[in-house]
């Protein structure tokens, strides 16, 4: 652990995991999913459907599609900030006992052809991890730079994306692939030691086979 | 002498061990290094990150005493605001620098309870207990914020120690992890920013963490509202009274390792009812049950 995390974090109450953790989520959500947001279905699991709502859960998680930080003090005000932006949000509660109990699934614009869904589960201290993007099982909290590539699952894309980025020396720290076979589609999330050069996500959207490349920053922690 | 790439401890003693053997001058220089070893920050971006911490921190006291704090249940409806007019009006039992005190825990717990902005210390159910007092001796004490920084790291190392040898969570080991260590962390800084060494400092958090041993997590509904809040002023009041003892030269028996272990036996002995799930505890007494009904808590499909 780091002192910083025993003193701190700075944050909206009342909770590290139910407040803090769910804003967290609901900001690297927004950065994944990189389009601006019309309609928002947000699924609580578990403790967060218990206690979430005692615990500002949903503001949180809101505040983070926002664009809030966990420390922002906007947060409490975020589903009149949201109705403002004519963003049209809705919130279901479930149970799920084979699931994390801090687990959120964030849909955007459901029941369309370019429906989108992240999950994320918030571990505790402010900590959240993102576990699934379009029902595909990921693992990250954001520590690093990422890229994410939907795409063709065609043989040769990951060295084609590897070289492209070694060229402007971006080391990739962690690589994560996973496929549907049936639909051909294939989901990368890369760790990378630095972001990604914006001529690299130009010639990657320009290629066919790329569905989407997103460039998600490293999660900065407050303002010094 | 050189510092090793990380740094590693077992716990307090180790820390100090570690300490005297890279001949660091005190528990804040040791602190210190290890963050910055272990993170790779340099040490003058630590402390103004750790000055950021402090700063709001007195926001938050601020922020906490200016008006009333409501709560939506309205179960916590300005306790720390009428603190502080019984303060002011001169009612208190033992002065008024006690009850300011008081009501700056108060004040900090209620403000995070309204989703107010708070330092987490160590968790955001236990984040009044080192501000509220802190903030309070270096008021009455004119200490500089650059000592109070230092003495926030020392929080941060007892809270860390704690973390590697037990948890700091209500549900692993009950509120003695949460509140129990928050005291604990409140006593060490005080006694550091007093000018004990660490001995004086471990004994002051041995004895803050020995007196919340046992003590289970049972918030009522859920809610970080009851009983956290006042328990945050218990703890707040033990680390004053642990700090004042050790300085006055009383030792602990047990070492503050052992406490913590005693603190991590017992939290897991704990049945899970008294750990953060509002199963058991005040969570479930009539009233509690009551007032559970009463907080609209959505329907599931
Ligand atoms: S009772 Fe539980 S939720 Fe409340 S402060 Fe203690 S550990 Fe935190």
């Amino acid at each position: 652990m780091s002192l910083f995390d025993v003193v701190g974090p700075i944050m909206i109450g009342p909770s590290s995991s139910h407040t803090a953790g769910a804003a967290k989520i609901g900001l690297l959500a927004r950065n994944i999913f990189h389009h601006p947001l019309k309609r928002v279905s947000i699924v609580l699991y578990n403790s967060f459907a218990d206690t979430g709502p005692g615990h500002g859960t949903l503001q949180a998680i809101v505040g983070g599609l926002l664009g809030f930080s966990m420390e922002d003090e906007r947060i409490p005000q975020s589903l009149e900030l949201a109705k403002q932006q004519s963003i049209a949000i809705d919130f279901s509660f479930l149970d799920d006992p084979e699931k994390h109990p801090n687990y959120v699934t964030i849909l955007f614009d459901k029941d369309s052809a370019s429906c989108f869904s992240v999950s994320g589960v918030s571990v505790g201290g402010g900590h959240a991890k993102i576990v699934e993007i379009n029902d595909n099982k990921v693992e990250f909290s954001g520590r690093h730079d990422l890229l994410i590539l939907q795409y063709r699952d065609i043989c040769g894309m990951v060295a084609l994306v590897g070289k492209l980025l070694a060229r402007h020396h971006v080391n990739i720290a962690y690589m994560q692939i996973s496929r549907d076979a049936v639909e051909e589609k294939a989901l990368a999330v890369l760790k990378l030691d630095a972001p990604v050069p914006s001529i690299v996500l130009n010639e990657l959207e320009n290629k066919p086979e790329i569905y989407s490349a997103v460039a998600v920053p490293r999660w900065k922690e407050e303002e010094l | 002498m050189n510092l090793p790439k990380r740094i590693r401890i077992k716990g307090w003693q180790d820390a100090v061990e570690q300490m005297q053997s890279y001949a660091l001058e005190d528990l804040y220089a040791f602190f210190l290094a290890y963050e910055s070893q272990n993170s790779e920050i340099p040490l003058d971006l630590l402390i103004q990150k750790m000055e950021h911490r402090l700063s709001t921190m007195k926001t938050s006291i601020h922020n906490g005493l200016k008006k009333p704090n409501i709560t939506d249940s309205g179960w916590i409806n300005g306790g720390a605001f009428h603190m502080k007019q019984f303060t002011e009006k001169g009612h208190s039992l033992l002065g008024k620098d006690f009850s300011m005190m008081v009501s700056k825990i108060l004040a900090v717990s209620e403000l995070n309870a309204c989703m107010g902005r708070i330092v987490a210390a160590p968790t955001a159910g236990s984040c009044g207990v080192l501000p509220g007092v802190l903030l309070s001796v270096a008021e009455k004490k004119h200490y500089r914020d650059h000592d109070l920084v230092k003495a926030l790291f020392v929080a941060g190392g007892i809270g860390e120690v704690i973390s590697i040898r037990a948890s700091l969570s209500g549900s692993n080991h009950g509120c003695q992890a949460e509140v129990g260590s928050a005291s604990a962390m409140t006593a060490g800084a005080l006694v550091y920013l007093s000018g004990g060494d660490h001995e004086q400092i471990e004994s002051a958090a041995a004895f803050a963490l020995k007196n919340i041993l046992g003590l289970v997590c049972d918030p009522v509904a859920g809610r970080v509202e009851i009983p956290c809040i006042k328990r945050n002023v218990m703890g707040g009041c033990n680390a004053l009274a642990c700090a004042e003892m050790s300085l006055s030269g009383i030792k602990t028996l047990i070492p503050l390792d052992e406490v913590i272990d005693t603190m991590a036996t017992i939290g897991d002995t704990l049945p899970c009812t008294l750990k953060e799930t509002s199963l058991g505890g005040l969570a479930v007494s009539p009233s509690g049950k009551k007032m559970k009904l009463q907080t609209k808590l959505p329907r599931k499909e």
